[in-house]
């Protein structure tokens, strides 16, 4: 039962992880850019859903509608730099690391270096679990999951089975090709990462709600969120949402059972060893990629 | 020329290791020691991991792990079991070097792991290492460990001094190996490496070997630089060392300053830390990440290709705009020398963004191009089959299956010198499978092949094209960075006859003027239309001295006028004494050409013999049923 | 391509431009060479306003970055006691200044910080960055230089071998003994409790309190103090620093259902420690943190009433009553200042005490010696000690590497706010067991 509970807390951390790396694994495979500034509209979001709830004692779930729009905005707008550079894969790495550490400058400008937390009156979730029997699902993380998950459906279902789902497809496979074909992929590259972006806006809030707020968190994020990206397979959402629910399930069990000092050990070295064992990545697409 | 530059490099070597010395002649302050000693450790982190990511494309996220071991080796060996100092930065050097080469053979070996399967092998790496050291209470246990002093020859003096002088030792020797690289052929099958791995392979670049050798250098370096860094460290924890600092500045470094070029990194090195350094001391309060940041993204947006490739285009005006502002602040009494370091490298990074002058790229007119320096043959001669000797390549009974997919259902075929071999059949008959089992791209589901006499079953599709075996591709796979010359050069340099860089380059000349490319010797294969690189994968295969060339639908895509063209230059070979398998659908073309042909169907042999007879055998007009029987 | 170009033109320039206004404030602050030595009479001139040279005092802090909240506090305290100081006639009669580098919460860039503050500026005195990892780097490049390294927050002892560096904050030579020590007197002082879970962050001080040095034999933490002392430590869980995942350990705890808590963490761990537990329905009898963030502690609201830390200084009412006049003003405005740079938690204590702390020392030093000469002022802290405003007269004992005897107190949660609650003698209000 324990080990069921410490399962249970690290999976849908897990997810809350995924949900990130979604974003960064669908630019990467549709858009062929590797855009870390992702992190940095995570982090914008928690904070703004930290500021609006505070400032106005908006319920802190019901700040998205504040910070999706914004974040879409900052998302469409980075992708349209990527898109009238004609930025490598690699140079959009760089770009977007110089981003993130100024997205990181800026929210430290306006809210300190200080821990910032929303008010336990603002936000119960901190502390709030849903029981099913003996085992407890943490409110904030389990919103995260089913986030997660539903994010998935919907993009499964729009990349599989509508017109500008399967466009991006073409895009994310041969770029010149589908432009042939008359894809307007600039349009639907802008569409695609101001989704995302929102997507960012959402995971921040849902951050905001669990976790007491730095500036510096996202350089915590980046090795676990690239981990479950590349096991997951680049541009497979899908497998995106196992990879980060293995991950954590197995942290969170290792940590439980042996100490967590030595989960990031178990982890990564899983890691290695899926990658030798299974180079093409955890979970085939069907096609491949 | 190629003495010059390391005449220089061992000048300004000695020089550099001198200025501590020089230092009270001079009058400056210790401080300018210290600042070089952090571009110099720059330096080295980002050239050693140029060599293996930027050279050769395999991307590491793992600098950290060799850093780290480097660290690590100097804090075990030397501050906790009182060893020598330099014990522990050899030390540092060599596990690091193995560290590299368990992990190059994990990823080149056992599997062919690639991109950023690759890149996530090396992310994992130093998140592995820092959780080992924290957990080992013999080696850290997680508070850190205190290095001490080392102790060294007074006649140096104080520690500054020391620790300047170990870096610019590492840093130097980086540098000298990043540009030895480039001036032999290893750096240019490296970069072949980057462009097209499979391509360099079957040109005899043995990617492997080298491969071991970009990433084991890579671990030496990262591994002594890291380890002489620790002993400047009064105290070094996991955390500290293992997180994403080192990788991210190496790679930003590297990129800026350009990839390609040796002295790339360490120009990138150069303008990170003097930005950074000259941003936080100016106490921007809140900003200097900001700057930081922007100048950062203008840089990479408008330098793509990294500054060294803008500067290397125009020396001088930028040697006088650097050299000028700093001449200019002094006069004027501006700011500190690092502070005008900072604006003239600002400066200069501006001006190489001025609009390109036009390259030596002159192309000749369409018409001609192409048809120059080729004898033209007098029309519609026929192919004069030259004396027939041994068999070159023999295919007994080889199947290829593709999961369900029989490509090849058992096909026998013998090509003997001198023969000009049409291989026909329609669509999906197995013939571009047929070449790539026998140029050692796939293996035979079963079945032989021997090439030259030799069985190449297991062999290696590099020492199969060292038997004397030359194929081009259907999609002409050029390597797009390398100049047009340069791509056939690399055949040469790993031919039956290798060579070194230089001479190799002229010997492509050769090469080039057979197919009629010299006039683009210079150019770029993105610049060049299909035709030409069509005929660049020609020079390229039979620069590699073949005894019997594949060539698979190398007229694919072509007008008239460039397969008449292309029909002369493939006789041209034959004649130079190159057996030719010709892949083809033009049936004209094969009945011009050929001395014999070859039919395929459905990946069986269907007929084989004389190109009169074998166009006329009903067979073979059924399987081209509807279609023209001639182009 | 031109249009690309006049853009890239305009930021370059505002970049230059900027570089150039950078270089200005820079230029400003290092005019002044290594100052003459000259030995001023020791006048107390209490109002006259300071002359001539100012003295530069160098040093960096963590202002951004992971540490930077707390950094950011000793950059606040350290600029008002210079103010406070030039208001008083100065340093040797002349004007201070201090303008602290940003390490970027990057110790390995504190090293080349010290060095350019040192040979290339010139600085006349430094002070000490923030945080253990920080100050080690910092001692290593003030001991080659032979200067005085007054520091606020390194309490790793063992670690600190330099003569000339001087703690403003101390828990005396062996924190790992004491600390736990100290913990299980107030625990005793309650009654009825008779076993312990242990939580740590393995990295630096907290690991050290946990568990002493790791190469050392015989040395001990909290671990072994425990036991002697009458405490079953039922449970002994480590984290790596860094670490946001706490639900494995809340569970170990709620398993082990120990009377007590120790968390030896830093910042935020504690806060989600508690909020897993909370996860689980379950909430510890008694908690304590070693190193939290204050602030944040107490954002948590009634899930944090009753947890214990370490303190030097609370702004508590009767501590404050029975303060002088100049401690009353001090706190003021330092919380005044504080909320102005938008910090969360503008309170007045530990940490702004330690920083206070450190700048008596170098000050009183440098007074004291009568000169800017680091041999002079190190022999004369050695042989006089200093009167520290928060922790009063104390001297460096050479044998415990300059840590003079501690006077940490213990601190609680009470009504939303920190209030020190052991030693009885110093508290401010009764220490509260568990159900209060």
């Amino acid at each position: 039962m324990n080990e069921l509970q410490s399962i249970i807390f690290g999976a849908l951390t897990g997810s809350s992880f995924a949900l990130i790396a979604l974003g960064v694994s669908l630019t990467w495979g549709f858009l062929k850019v590797i855009n870390i500034s992702h992190f940095g509209l995570v982090l914008i979001g928690s904070y703004l859903t930290f500021q609006v709830a505070t400032s106005t004692g908006m319920d802190p779930i019901a700040t998205v509608v504040v910070t999706a729009p914004a974040m879409f905005v900052l998302g469409a707008t980075i992708q349209w730099v990527f898109e009238r550079f004609q930025v490598s894969e690699l140079n959009s790495l760089l770009i977007g690391y110089g981003l993130l550490i100024i997205i990181i400058q800026v929210v430290q400008n306006t809210w300190s270096a200080d821990f910032q937390r929303m008010d336990p009156s603002l936000n119960p979730y901190f502390t709030r679990s849903i029981a099913i029997g003996q085992l407890r699902f943490p409110v904030a993380t389990l919103l995260a999951a089913g986030f997660a998950i539903a994010l998935v459906l919907v993009a499964h279902f729009v990349l599989e089975k509508t017109y500008a789902g399967r466009a991006l497809q073409a895009f994310g496979q041969d770029r010149q090709i589908a432009g042939a074909f008359g894809i307007d992929h600039r349009l639907l590259g802008i569409l695609l990462a101001g989704t995302i972006g929102a997507s960012g806006a959402i995971a921040g809030m849902l951050y905001a709600l669990g976790q007491t707020l730095s500036p510096d968190a996202p350089f915590e994020w980046i090795g676990r969120v690239f981990a479950i990206v590349i096991l997951g397979g680049i541009g497979n959402v899908t497998g995106t949402l196992y990879a980060g629910l293995l991950v954590g399930a197995v942290s969170g069990i290792v940590a439980f059972i042996w100490s967590a000092s030595v989960a990031p050990l178990v982890v990564f070295s899983l890691v290695v060893l899926a990658l030798i064992f299974r180079p093409q990545g955890l979970f085939l697409r069907k096609g491949g990629h | 020329m190629k003495d010059r530059g390391w005449l220089v490099l061992t000048v300004a070597a000695i020089g550099m290791l001198a200025l501590p010395f020089l230092r009270d002649q001079f009058g400056f302050p210790v401080f300018y020691l210290v600042f070089l000693s952090g571009v110099l450790f720059w330096t080295a982190q980002a050239t050693s991991w140029n060599i293996l990511s930027g050279y050769s494309g395999y991307f590491s996220f793992g600098q950290g792990a060799f850093f780290g071991v480097g660290v690590y080796s100097v804090a075990f060996f030397f501050a906790r079991r009182g060893l020598s100092w330099w014990v522990g930065v050899l030390l540092g050097g060599l596990l690091s070097m193995l560290l590299a080469l368990i992990l190059g053979t994990i990823a080149f070996r056992l599997r062919q792991l690639r991109g950023e399967i690759f890149a996530l092998l090396t992310l994992a790496i130093p998140f592995i290492l820092a959780a080992v050291v924290r957990l080992s209470r013999t080696i850290d246990g997680g508070q850190g460990v205190g290095i001490p002093v080392p102790s060294y020859p007074d006649m140096i003096g104080p520690f500054q001094h020391f620790y300047f002088v170990l870096s610019a030792l590492v840093a130097l020797i980086a540098l000298a190996l990043a540009y030895g690289m480039q001036r032999t052929r290893y750096g240019w099958a490296l970069f072949a490496i980057h462009d097209d791995e499979q391509v360099a392979e079957g040109l005899g670049v043995p990617t492997f070997r080298y491969k071991m050798i970009a990433i084991a250098v890579t671990g030496l370096l990262g591994g002594l630089s890291g380890a002489v860094f620790a002993l400047n460290l009064g105290h070094v924890s996991p955390e500290g060392t293992f997180n994403l600092r080192v990788p991210l500045f190496a790679i930003v470094m590297s990129a800026l300053g350009g990839r390609r070029h040796w002295a790339g990194p360490m120009v990138g090195a150069l303008y990170i830390y003097t930005l950074q350094n000259r941003l936080s001391a100016a106490g921007f309060e809140g900003w200097s990440l900001i700057v930081l940041g922007a100048i950062l993204i203008s840089l990479i947006l408008f330098a793509p290709d990294g500054l060294m490739s803008r500067f290397t285009r125009r020396p001088w005006t930028v040697t006088a705009v650097l050299v000028g502002v700093l001449v200019a602040m002094t006069a004027l009494g501006t700011g500190l020398i690092i502070d005008r370091l900072a604006v003239a490298l600002l400066v200069a990074a501006v001006t190489a963004f001025l609009p390109r002058r036009a390259t030596a790229d002159t192309r000749p007119p369409e018409t001609a191009r192409g048809l120059s320096g080729l004898e033209q043959d007098p029309g519609g001669d026929e192919a004069r089959p030259p004396e027939l000797g041994r068999p070159l390549v023999s295919v007994a009974d080889v199947t290829k299956s593709f999961g369900g997919v029989r490509a090849l259902a058992g096909v026998s075929i013998t090509v003997s010198e001198g023969e000009l071999v049409g291989l026909v059949g329609p669509n999906g008959s197995g013939k571009t499978t047929l070449v790539n089992v026998i140029s050692g791209t796939l293996r035979p589901t079963s079945g032989s092949i021997t090439v030259a006499g030799f069985d190449i079953a297991g062999l290696q599709p590099h020492r199969i094209s060292h038997l004397g075996l030359a194929r081009t591709y259907q999609i002409p796979r050029p390597f797009p960075t390398l100049t047009v010359r340069d791509n056939v050069a690399i055949a040469i340099m790993f031919g039956r006859e290798p060579r070194g860089l230089y001479s190799s380059r002229e010997a492509a000349d050769e090469h080039l003027a057979m197919v009629g490319l010299a006039e683009l010797a210079h150019a770029y294969p993105p610049g060049i239309n299909l035709h030409e690189r069509q005929l660049l994968e020609m020079a390229r295969a039979i620069a590699t001295r073949p005894k019997v060339l594949l060539l698979d639908e190398a007229l694919a895509g072509l007008n008239p006028v460039e397969i008449d063209n292309a029909v002369a230059v493939v006789r041209r070979i034959h004649r130079s004494g190159v057996a030719i398998v010709l892949v083809e659908h033009l049936l004209r073309v094969v009945n011009q050409l050929s001395t014999r042909i070859i039919v395929l169907d459905q990946g069986l042999l269907l007929a084989e013999g004389e190109p009169a007879e074998v166009l006329k055998d009903p067979a073979v007009v059924a399987t081209y049923l509807g279609k023209q029987p001639h182009a | 391509m031109s249009k690309a170009t006049r853009t890239v033109s305009i930021l370059a320039a505002v970049m230059l431009v900027a570089a150039a206004c950078g270089d200005d404030s820079a230029q400003t602050t290092t005019t002044t060479s290594a100052s003459p030595t000259t030995t001023q009479a020791a006048a107390t001139t209490t109002e006259a306003a300071p002359t001539g040279e100012p003295i530069v005092v160098g040093g960096s802090l963590a202002l951004t970055g992971a540490v930077g909240a707390t950094g950011t506090i000793h950059r606040i305290a350290g600029q008002l006691y210079v103010e406070r100081l030039n208001a008083a006639g100065g340093l040797l009669g002349r004007p201070v200044v201090f303008e602290p580098l940003d390490d970027e919460s990057d110790p390995t860039r504190v090293g080349d910080l010290y060095e350019q503050l040192i040979s290339q500026d010139g600085v006349d005195l430094i002070m000490g960055p923030y945080a253990t990892p920080w100050i080690l780097q910092a001692q290593a490049v003030a001991e080659r230089h032979g200067f005085v390294l007054p520091h606020h927050t390194a309490v790793l002892a063992p670690a600190l071998g330099y003569e000339c560096q001087f703690p403003g904050w101390s828990i005396g030579p062996e924190p790992n003994v004491f600390i736990p020590n100290q913990v299980a007197d107030a625990l005793d002082s309650i009654g009825g409790m008779s076993t312990v879970a242990l939580v740590t962050n393995s990295s630096g001080s907290t690991a050290f309190v946990s568990h002493g040095v790791p190469d050392v034999e015989g040395s001990r933490g909290a671990l072994d103090v425990f036991p002697e002392r009458g405490y079953q430590v039922v449970a002994d869980e480590s984290y790596p620093p860094g670490n946001t995942e706490w639900g494995a350990i809340a569970l170990s705890i709620r398993n082990a259902d120990p009377d007590f808590v120790m968390v030896n963490g830093l910042g935020i761990e504690a806060n989600g420690l508690i909020d897993a537990m909370s996860q689980l329905d379950y909430s510890p009898r008694m908690i304590f943190a070693l190193f939290p963030a204050p602030g944040a502690v107490l954002a948590m609201g009634e899930a944090a009433e009753g947890m214990l830390s370490v303190s030097m200084f609370e702004s508590n009412e009767s501590i404050l009553a029975n303060a002088s006049d100049q401690v009353r003003e001090i706190v003021a405005e330092f919380e005044a200042r504080a909320a102005a740079a938008g910090v969360a938690y503008t309170t007045f204590e530990t940490q702004a005490a330690a920083s206070w702390n450190a700048w008596d020392i170098l000050t009183q030093g440098v007074e004291g010696a009568g000169s800017l000469d680091h041999r002079e002022i190190c022999d004369y802290l050695q042989q006089n000690g200093a009167n520290l405003t928060f922790a009063g007269q104390m001297s460096f004992p050479r044998d415990d590497n300059n840590f003079w005897p501690t006077n940490q107190v213990l601190k609680q949660v009470q009504d939303g706010d920190w209030v020190v609650v052991w030693p009885a003698d110093q508290a401010a209000a009764p220490l509260r067991g568990p159900g209060n």
